[in-house]
C-alpha cells in the first residue's frame, strides 16, 4: 500500500513541478506592466506638486521670483544635479556589466550609485540649513520645501533599493541572464526615473 | 514571454540622457532670454517628449501583435 502511494506520487511530480503558470493574457511583460504603471502614478503625484507650483507662482505674481528677499543657490544645486545625472551613468555601467558577466564592474558601479546617490542627498539637507527660510515662510517656501522634499523622499527610497542591491551583489548574487539580475534592474529604472524628475525639478524650480 | 513588450533599463537610460540634454537645452534658452521664453520652450519639449513616448508604446504594441 505503502509502495503504490509512493509510485503515484513519483509519477505525480513527473508531470507537475511547482504552482501553475500564470495566465499572461496581457501584451506587456508582468514586471513591465508593474513598473509602468508606478511610474505613471508617481508622474501623477509630481505632476499634481508642479501644478502647485505653477499655479501659486502666476495667482502670487510677486515683482520677482522667489520673492524677496529669499535667494535660492542655483550654482549648489547646479552641482547636485550634475552628481545625480552622473549616477544614472554609474547604475547603467552596473547593469552593462552584469550583462557581460563583470562581477567586479556591477559592484564597482553599484556603489559608486549609491555614493553619488547619498552625497546629493547630503547637499540637499545641507542646502535646507543654510537657506534661511522654511516651509512656513510664504507659499514659495511651502511649495519649494514640497517639491524638492518629495523628490528627496524618492531619492531616499531609491537608496534603500540600491542598498539591497549592493549587498545582494557583495553576497554574489546576479548573473547576466536577464532574468538573474532582475534586482539590479527594477531599481535600475526606478532610479533613472528619480533622475528624470530631478532635471525637471531644477529646471523648473532653480532657473525658471 | 519573448512576444510581450518589455522594459529594461537601457531603454529608459536613454530617456534620462533625453531629458538631460532637453533640460540644458532650457537652461540655457532661459539664462539667454526670460524664464517665460524657456517655461514656453520647455512646455513644448514636455508635450514633444508625450507624444513621442506614446508612439514608441504604439509601436511596440503593434510589433508584438504582428509577431502573435
Amino acid at each position: 500500500m505503502e509502495s503504490a502511494t509512493v509510485a503515484v506520487g513519483h509519477g505525480h511530480a513527473d508531470h507537475h513541478h511547482g504552482p501553475p503558470e500564470a495566465n499572461e493574457s496581457s501584451r506587456i511583460d508582468r514586471q513591465t506592466l508593474g513598473i509602468l504603471l508606478f511610474i505613471v502614478s508617481e508622474v501623477m503625484l509630481f505632476g499634481a506638486f508642479f501644478a502647485s507650483y505653477f499655479f501659486l507662482r502666476v495667482v502670487v505674481d510677486p515683482p520677482s521670483w522667489p520673492p524677496h528677499p529669499y535667494t535660492l543657490p542655483v550654482g549648489v544645486a547646479g552641482m547636485n544635479t550634475a552628481i545625480l545625472v552622473s549616477s544614472s551613468f554609474t547604475i547603467h555601467y552596473a547593469l552593462e556589466s552584469i550583462r557581460r558577466g563583470n562581477r567586479a564592474g556591477l559592484k564597482l558601479g553599484l556603489v559608486a550609485t549609491w555614493m553619488l546617490g547619498a552625497t546629493f542627498l547630503f547637499i540637499q539637507i545641507n542646502e535646507y540649513v543654510h537657506l534661511g527660510f522654511s516651509a512656513r515662510d510664504l507659499s514659495f517656501g511651502s511649495i519649494f520645501y514640497s517639491l524638492t522634499g518629495l523628490h528627496g523622499a524618492h531619492v531616499f527610497v531609491g537608496l534603500m533599493l540600491l542598498t539591497f542591491a549592493t549587498i545582494r551583489a557583495f553576497r554574489g548574487h546576479f548573473g547576466p541572464a536577464e532574468k538573474d539580475h532582475l534586482g539590479v534592474e527594477v531599481p535600475g529604472i526606478y532610479w533613472h526615473f528619480v533622475d528624470i524628475m530631478w532635471i525637471m525639478v531644477f529646471v523648473t524650480v532653480y532657473i525658471l | 514571454m519573448s512576444s510581450v513588450v518589455k522594459l529594461s533599463e537601457a531603454a529608459v537610460f536613454k530617456w534620462v540622457v533625453i531629458v538631460g540634454i532637453a533640460g540644458a537645452l532650457v537652461v540655457a534658452v532661459t539664462l539667454l532670454t526670460r524664464p517665460l521664453v524657456g517655461s514656453l520652450v520647455g512646455l513644448a519639449l514636455v508635450i514633444a517628449g508625450c507624444v513621442y513616448a506614446y508612439r514608441w508604446l504604439q509601436q511596440k504594441r503593434h510589433e508584438v501583435g504582428a509577431k502573435k
